[in-house]
């Protein structure tokens, strides 16, 4: 039996969600299929959509929302919450290091060969300074928990971490469909995310930057699935939303096309992928980034965040790696767990893996969204030695770990509340020192007994409540 | 503001104030063909003129009649003028800037466009074309409503009344072409042109500034130089000028904003309308089209 993140073993209910299942036994039974129909309409008309890629029509689907939120306590969330500021602390030094001295790589805590042939590797960052020393300026840690005290990390995401536009419209719904629930409970505010962010952008403008630093928002486009996370990110913190043909690069700096004539950037907070940022340095082929953006960042005249090369930081076989980050840079054990990880490349856990497929999880390093993975309870015969076919032909790029029992939450389905598997993305600020708002993007598998959570498989989303202290 | 997004709000208000137009002309026509005694060509051909499509229609259907007409000027998706094109146009352009439209615009824009992309040939024929009219007409000024109602008087907002008054001056210039190249007999010339005056509302303060007899250069006089009437050619320059001259005062488009401005301000109807009305009109679009390529050149190539 999976953990449940509201009733105990023993049928009680656990602390965090009394004050709720109070309010749910006294609410009338057509109150939440009433509020989650409300929900799904007014999500329509404000189109928080994410659009589906292949579709001619550009069709834009909702992301399912459930309106029974998951709730934290105030303690729990301290542990979340400190467990992922020391990761990506661990991390964001593993970056400065490997771009400058390799102190890890010298060590031998960390094989060479993982980090310089990497995919994500990037010489170009080599020696390059970034401004205060920050390389992850926006982190999503996916976590999970299997029983009340234990937190696992299932990834650490720290290119461009999606999801946050949910979490804070998740929470803006909650607060119109359930006003009562909010009198009740006194849940810790979320809102502030888009001005700390907007603070941290600007304290890393480039040192030579005269007067007020202008910060934009890099997006691909209307096309992209997240791009309605783009536009509100910056609506909310009142910046450009550019695309790479807004922008250009001139006399050693970037430039907005304005209707004033242009306009200098110094800092752009892109969701665009580092191999499309700059068509004369990697991808030629690329129309989404703006030519000549690469030498402008090395000479200091703008800053990227997140940085360059970030990507070496959160493949799957570097994560493995995570908790010797922690003790080697910050001299502190790991708060937080990571998920007994196999390398298919070595070869004892190469064979360990082939022999127990039904019972793992199996993981491309470089896979994301969900696709290119066999869930091995889940998969059939053949499946699985189509995976052993695949393994034993790349064994590199392969991670294999124990299918864990993700906790449940309590969520409306057809049939009416049943318990869902969910994970929890809570998203790190990197400035002078890392910061998160108290909560997160909780996601759901709403498919009975699924334990995939992503949206571009059909999971769904919920509010995530911490407390601020126990519920009156 | 970035040039693309000023070029974006532009085109969202453009292409609504479009379908507005040519909803209202829809309707005009559609009157005039349940009047009786105007056969289908004089009632039907002239939406296509107006909205530019007569080519590609003459193409797809053939021959003209009401149905096709409306199919091809309502829901052809091929037909980039169609109204449900031109709502979508305009719903694309709003998705690609809505980081700066107010969260009351873009619902309204986003809640239309929700509604019309379901619009197909039965639904069409169950709500009617009057009902569908009105509810194109209650959508486009909606819309515009929040805007006068939501937004910081600021660049954002001066390039969308651009996008409104330009096109809606080119959509009047457009129409009054048309009307004045048909050679009916005088009960449908009647007929005609009370029904575009009814098509934009005007009926009414022409009866107050006319009397009940409608007289082809009285409604041109209405629709040209009235500087109080919402739908003339003097109206909507007056407000084009003035977004111009608060954006960019020694701006080109400025001036020849305020060129055909003047014209509109002093001149007299009999000098404007020497060569006819038709011509006058022609020689209003051309201009009203460099405009627009001189607004592109003084805000939106900044390089």
């Amino acid at each position: 039996m999976a953990f449940d993140e509201m009733k105990s073993p023993d049928g009680g209910v656990r602390a965090p969600y009394r004050a709720y299942e109070h309010w749910l036994l006294s609410a009338a039974p057509e109150t939440l299929p009433a509020k989650h129909a409300q929900a799904d309409e007014l999500f329509r008309r404000l189109g928080i959509t994410f659009a589906v890629y292949g579709d001619e029509e550009g069709t834009e689907r909702l992301i399912p929302f459930d309106p029974i939120p998951r709730i934290l306590s105030r303690s729990e969330w301290r542990t979340l919450s400190d467990g992922c500021c020391q990761r990506v602390r661990a991390l964001n030094a593993f970056l400065k290091d490997i771009y400058h001295g390799q102190e890890i790589l010298k060590a031998g805590v960390i094989p060479r060969e993982q980090v310089l042939v990497n995919r994500y590797y990037r010489p170009e960052m080599q020696g390059l300074d970034v401004a205060r020393d920050v390389y992850v300026h926006i982190a999503g840690v996916d976590v999970v928990r299997t029983a009340p005290g234990e937190f696992h990390v299932l990834e650490d995401n720290l290119r461009s971490p999606s999801g946050v536009s949910y979490m804070l419209e998740n929470r803006a719904m909650m607060m119109r469909l359930f006003p009562e629930l909010f009198a009740r409970h006194r849940v810790a505010p979320v809102e502030a995310y888009p001005e700390r962010l907007l603070a941290n952008l600007r304290a890393v403008a480039p040192p030579a930057c005269p007067g007020e630093p202008t910060v934009v928002l890099l997006t691909p486009g209307y096309y992209n699935s997240a791009y309605f996370e783009h536009a509100f990110l910056a609506e909310q913190m009142g910046i450009e939303l550019v695309e790479g043909r807004d922008l250009f690069v001139d006399e050693g700096r970037v430039w907005m096309r304005t209707t004033r004539g242009p306009k200098r950037v110094d800092v752009i907070y892109r969701r665009i992928d580092d191999e499309f940022l700059d068509p004369l340095a990697f991808r030629p082929d690329s129309a989404l980034g703006v030519p000549g953006l690469l030498s402008v960042y090395r000479a200091g005249g703008v800053t990227l965040a997140n940085a360059i090369g970030t990507g070496v930081a959160d493949d799957k076989a570097t994560y493995l790696f995570v908790p010797e980050m922690i003790r080697f840079y910050l001299g502190e054990e790991p708060i937080l767990a990571n998920v007994r990880t196999w390398r298919l490349s070595k070869p004892d856990d190469r064979r360990y893996v082939l022999e127990h497929l039904p019972e793992l999880v199996v993981k491309e390093v470089h896979g994301s969204g969900g696709y290119g993975m066999l869930v091995g309870p889940a998969a059939s015969q053949k499946e699985i030695e189509d995976f052993r076919t695949r393994i034993l032909a790349h064994p590199e790029v392969y991670i294999a770990q124990p299918t864990l029992a993700l906790s449940t939450c309590p969520t409306l389905v057809e049939q009416g509340i049943a318990p869902r598997h969910v994970d929890l993305r809570p998203y790190v600020l990197m400035g002078e020192r890392p910061v998160l708002v108290p909560g997160g993007l909780t996601r759901v598998a709403l498919r009975e007994g699924s334990l995939v959570v992503n949206s571009s498989q059909g999971g769904g989303t919920k509010d995530t409540w911490v407390l601020e202290d126990d519920p009156c | 503001m970035l040039s693309r997004t000023a070029d974006h709000l532009y085109w969202l208000t453009r292409y609504l104030e479009r379908a507005e137009n040519l909803a209202r002309v829809l309707d005009a026509a559609n009157h005039l063909s349940l009047s009786g005694g105007v056969d289908a060509v004089s009632c039907w051909a002239p939406v296509l003129a107006i909205s530019g499509g007569t080519e590609a229609y003459d193409r797809k259907y053939g021959a003209v009649n009401g149905i096709d007409v409306i199919s091809h000027a309502v829901l052809d998706w091929s037909n980039g003028s169609g109204v449900l094109s031109c709502l979508k146009a305009a719903r694309e352009n709003a998705h690609a800037v809505r980081s700066v439209l107010p969260t009351e615009l873009w619902q309204a824009i986003n809640a239309m466009w929700l509604e019309a992309r379901t619009l197909d040939g039965p639904a069409l024929r169950q709500r009617g074309l009057i009902g569908f009219g009105e509810w194109v007409r209650e959508r486009s000024q909606l819309v515009r409503g929040i805007a006068l109602g939501t937004m910081r008087r600021g660049e954002p907002y001066h390039f969308m009344r651009l996008g409104t008054f330009l096109e809606r001056a080119d959509d009047i210039a457009r129409i009054l072409q048309v009307m004045d190249d048909r050679r009916d007999a005088e009960a449908a010339r009647q007929l005609r042109w009370a029904g575009i005056l009814r098509g934009f509302d005007a009926l009414q303060p022409y009866r107050a500034a006319y009397g009940s007899d409608v007289v082809p250069s009285r409604v041109a006089r209405l629709m040209i130089l009235d500087a109080e009437q919402p739908r003339s050619l003097h109206f909507c320059m007056d407000i084009v000028h003035n977004h111009l001259e608060t954006l960019c005062p020694p701006c080109e488009g400025t001036r020849l904003a305020g060129a055909i401005h003047s014209s509109l301000r002093f001149g007299r109807l009999e000098d404007l309308l020497a060569d006819g009305l038709a011509p006058y009109c022609a020689r209003f679009v051309a201009d009203a089209n460099r405009l627009c390529n001189q607004l592109h050149v003084d805000f939106l190539m900044a390089s």
